[in-house]
């Protein structure tokens, strides 16, 4: 079935609408199932949330999803009604449910991919069927609502009633505003009937319903209360009425108004109609309604244009220091153009705030779906494992949001899969049955540190290594490997402890994967882990696309920026501080009595200088949380802004970090500058 | 129309193969298949990156991307010597990253069928032959011609 073009944009909105949708429901139906019980605001979310897609898909013409949502809907109606009825089913409903919104998500990814959707959800929806059954009770009498699926035919006006007359009233083509028009003919005809219900219900409060009332025309069905000739000389008579006809045979309408039909099946007596259904697929409810008033004033953006506007915001900052520290300039007294730069400058700043801060996402997101993940693991594994994250506020890039995520559900799969073993074990070994694994995000300094650490077996060294040596990855005698080089062989490609490949891991695709995706937003992952105690993966993911204030240093004819953020002081050795010499000869600046180790960039870059006494340079006392130590430039050239560029990808090989440098930038002439990281110049160099 | 592109796509890529773009170190002569190759550019200032294999000169800024430019005589295992205005850099694309080759001196593009090329003898120790795809004979000049793959294979993964 291929997407009429026209559609195209309601395609996307779709596919955004139905992904956020199915993420709360996930999040709806794992809090229930925690506690066991829906509440009635649970309920009603996920009836309105089936109730949208439901309708929603039904517009685009995805059958197979609209009718799979109707199924999951029906079996909330149920639970509306009464919602004792739970315990009949049980966990059965709680997976199924999950099953069915696996399926929608699947379906609405090949969507978005191919623009078609045609598996075929019959299977499920035959098993939400039997669910249903059984929760109405052995024999679903007339009295409970009826499941039968959308289709079910015509909805004729109220049997063993035949004052009831059904009229279908169509509006001037482009009058507008139908569903307002249609309102005020239903509040006009009140007056002259007992009874009368239209279709679409409640036209006046959900305006998406004009479409269909310009395509299938308003339906109402009502009894008059004096003769039927009152009320079609009303209808006459009110403005913008193009045609109206009254529909004789109920019990055969056309196709198109058994789809319009029964929105309001919902609200009414469902004795008093077996056979209507809560059908209606484009039609809209007071459920649709009120969740169209929820919605918030958000706009959603292409990432593409967020990405470039990014790049431009850049291109902006480099240009305005082009601009100012124009070398043109130097000499020239120029109050005026000064105070108008630091004007630029100053909007620029916030330019920057601004973008980066549109393209923040909260990490918890990710953490949800983890939780999602953790819950089928034990399920399928028998085992017993409590999820815990913390710091799911710690906003990261949109970009790197997405790239962790793949990364993020393997090791929490192999953390459950290899790590935490099954309650009986832990029993044994004395550990609580339940097994925990904690999914933790920080933000440390410019960079996010995110862990993920389990309580289980932890991993074998003489394992890993027996593995390594079958594989024939040694490259060293094997005394010599430190137990961090051990555990890094599993983030090796084809490197796989477990002897058997299961359905969630054990091919030894994965950690490679994992680092791969990892280093692709500048990532870098390691692994620590104590036999019998758990493993620890931790995550370090720079904010690559940060514009950082820097200090432009020079040594020898290479420049260098130093984060403004890890500068503490800066000095001349002249002005106070005295260089002290420790017995290994290490070197050490004496400061207020203070001692600061001194780092020479000249001398751990290997730069050829001409300044080389400290007496000529300049000192640098630079900072992190822990630590403080002071680096030897020749010479400060000034503040400057600049954009962070990663390294190149091709370079990942060599740890260029562990070096002390997080990346370059691109300075106003052209030239490239290596940007210092003082967290690793400080823990390298002791 | 998605065929006709893909077809202008393929026709293009039989297109490149089997022309070599050939350079000079020192006396001898290089080839680098055209597929590889995304442009050739003078030489330019080179950033240092400290902590790198010699052969690695370092960054540069190739219109606002950063890319990594390796000596092609130091890889090769010859002396460095330095750069004139002959010297040029040649940007090659390796598994979507690209790198940038300094060379003495680039020739020309020369076409090489299958029968013209010969593989490499089995000399084994000699740093540089290990790099070779095949030796070619074009118009009585001897041609060397670098396999990509295995001339950056050290660089890339797997470690």
């Amino acid at each position: 079935m291929a997407i009429d073009p026209s559609m195209e944009p309601m395609l996307e909105v779709f596919i955004y609408e139905s992904t956020s949708l199915l993420e709360q429901l996930d999040e709806i139906l794992l809090e229930a199932e925690k506690s066991k019980s829906f509440s009635d605001d649970n309920i009603n979310e996920i009836f309105r949330t089936m109730h949208t897609i439901k309708g929603s898909s039904a517009m685009m013409e995805f059958t197979g999803i609209s009718t799979l949502a109707h199924a999951v809907e029906d079996v909330f109606f149920i639970l509306r009604e009464d919602s004792s009825r739970l315990g009949s089913v049980g966990e059965q409903l709680f997976d199924l449910v999950f099953q069915a919104s696996d399926f929608l998500k699947t379906e609405i990814e090949s969507v978005q991919n191919s623009g078609e959707a045609n598996k075929d959800p019959s299977a499920m929806i035959a098993e939400l069927k039997h669910l249903a059954s059984i929760m109405r009770g052995e024999a679903p009498a007339a009295a409970a609502p009826d499941a039968a699926p959308a289709d079910a035919g015509s909805q004729p006006p109220p049997s063993g009633d035949p004052d009831m007359v059904r009229i279908r009233v169509f509006f001037e083509d482009g009058c507008q505003m139908e569903n307002i028009r249609a309102f005020m003919l239903i509040s006009q005809l009140k007056e002259l009937c007992d009874k009368l219900e239209s279709i679409p219900a409640n036209p006046e409060s959900d305006s998406t319903c004009c479409s269909e009332i310009i395509k299938n025309g308003l339906l109402l069905d009502l009894k008059p209360s004096g003769s039927l000739d009152d009320v079609i000389h009303s209808i006459e008579n009110a403005v913008n009425i193009k045609t109206y006809e009254i529909v004789e045979d109920a019990a055969a309408p056309s196709a198109k108004a058994a789809e319009a039909s029964a929105p309001a099946a919902g609200g009414e007596p469902a004795a008093a109609k077996p056979a209507a259904a809560p059908a209606s697929p484009a039609a809209s409810t007071p459920a649709a309604a009120a969740a169209g008033k929820v919605k918030q004033s958000l706009v959603s953006v292409n990432q593409a244009k967020l990405d470039q506007l990014m790049d431009l915001v850049g291109e902006i900052v480099t240009s305005e220091s082009m601009v100012v520290g124009n070398p043109e300039l130097r000499g020239l007294k120029l109050d005026n153009f000064h105070k108008s730069a630091r004007e630029l400058r100053k909007l620029t700043d916030e330019l920057q705030d601004v973008v980066m801060s549109i393209r923040m996402v909260p990490l918890s997101g990710v953490f949800q779906r983890m939780n999602r993940i953790v819950r089928d693991m034990c399920k399928k594994l028998d085992k017993d494992v409590d999820l815990v994250t913390e710091g799911g506020d710690t906003e990261v890039d949109k970009t790197i949001n997405e790239a962790i995520g793949d990364p993020f559900m393997h090791m929490i799969r192999n953390s459950m899969d290899h790590g935490i073993e099954l309650p009986e074990v832990r029993l044994q070994k004395g550990k609580p049955a339940k097994g925990r694994v904690t999914l933790a995000a920080k933000n440390i300094g410019g960079e996010i540190v995110i862990t993920i650490s389990d309580d289980g077996q932890g991993l074998d060294t003489a394992v890993l290594m027996k593995k390594a040596r079958e594989n024939g990855l040694l490259t060293k005698p094997e005394s010599e490997y430190t137990d961090k080089e051990i555990f890094g062989f599993i983030m090796l490609p084809g490197f796989s402890t477990n002897k058997e490949v299961t359905e969630f891991s054990g091919r030894g695709v994965g950690m490679d994967v994992v680092r791969q995706n990892l280093e692709k937003v500048g990532g870098t992952l390691s692994i620590d882990s104590k036999r019998g105690e758990g493993t620890t993966f931790i995550i370090k993911i720079p904010l690559t696309l940060a514009i950082v204030d820097g200090m432009e240093l020079a040594v020898g004819n290479s420049v260098f920026t130093l984060p403004i953020t890890s500068i503490k002081q800066s000095f001349k050795l002249s002005d106070g501080g005295q260089l002290v010499t420790d017995t290994d000869g290490s070197e050490m600046i004496m400061l207020r009595g203070q001692c600061y180790p001194l780092i020479r960039l000249h001398q751990i870059f290997g730069i050829d200088t001409q300044v080389t006494d400290l007496a000529d340079g300049i000192i640098m006392q630079i900072e992190n949380s822990e630590k403080v130590a002071c680096i030897f430039a020749d010479e400060l050239l000034g503040e400057q802004q600049v954009v962070v560029k990663p390294f190149p990808k091709f370079l990942a090989k060599y740890e260029i970090k562990q070096m002390g440098l997080s990346g370059c930038t691109i300075l106003g002439d052209g030239s490239i500058s290596l940007i210092l990281d003082a967290n690793n110049l400080l823990s390298s160099y002791r | 129309m998605s065929i006709d592109t893909k077809n202008v796509a393929e026709d293009a890529l039989a297109d490149l193969r089997g022309r070599y773009l050939t350079f000079f170190i020192d006396n001898t002569c290089y080839g680098i298949e055209l597929l590889y190759i995304s442009e050739i550019i003078g030489i330019q200032p080179i950033t240092h990156i400290p902590g790198l294999p010699a052969y690695f000169k370092g960054i540069i800024n190739l219109r606002g991307k950063v890319a990594p430019i390796i000596d092609v005589r130091l890889k090769l295992g010859q002396e460095e010597r330095a750069y004139d205005d002959k010297t040029c850099i040649i940007m090659v694309n390796i598994s979507d990253m690209q790198v940038g080759l300094i060379v003495d001196m680039v020739a020309d593009v020369v076409s090489m069928d299958d029968a013209l090329r010969n593989p490499p003898p089995d000399s084994g120790a000699r740093t540089g032959d290990r790099y070779l795809s095949s030796i070619a004979n074009v118009a009585g000049k001897v041609v060397l011609n670098i396999d990509c793959e295995k001339f950056f294979q050290s660089d890339l993964r797997p470690y």
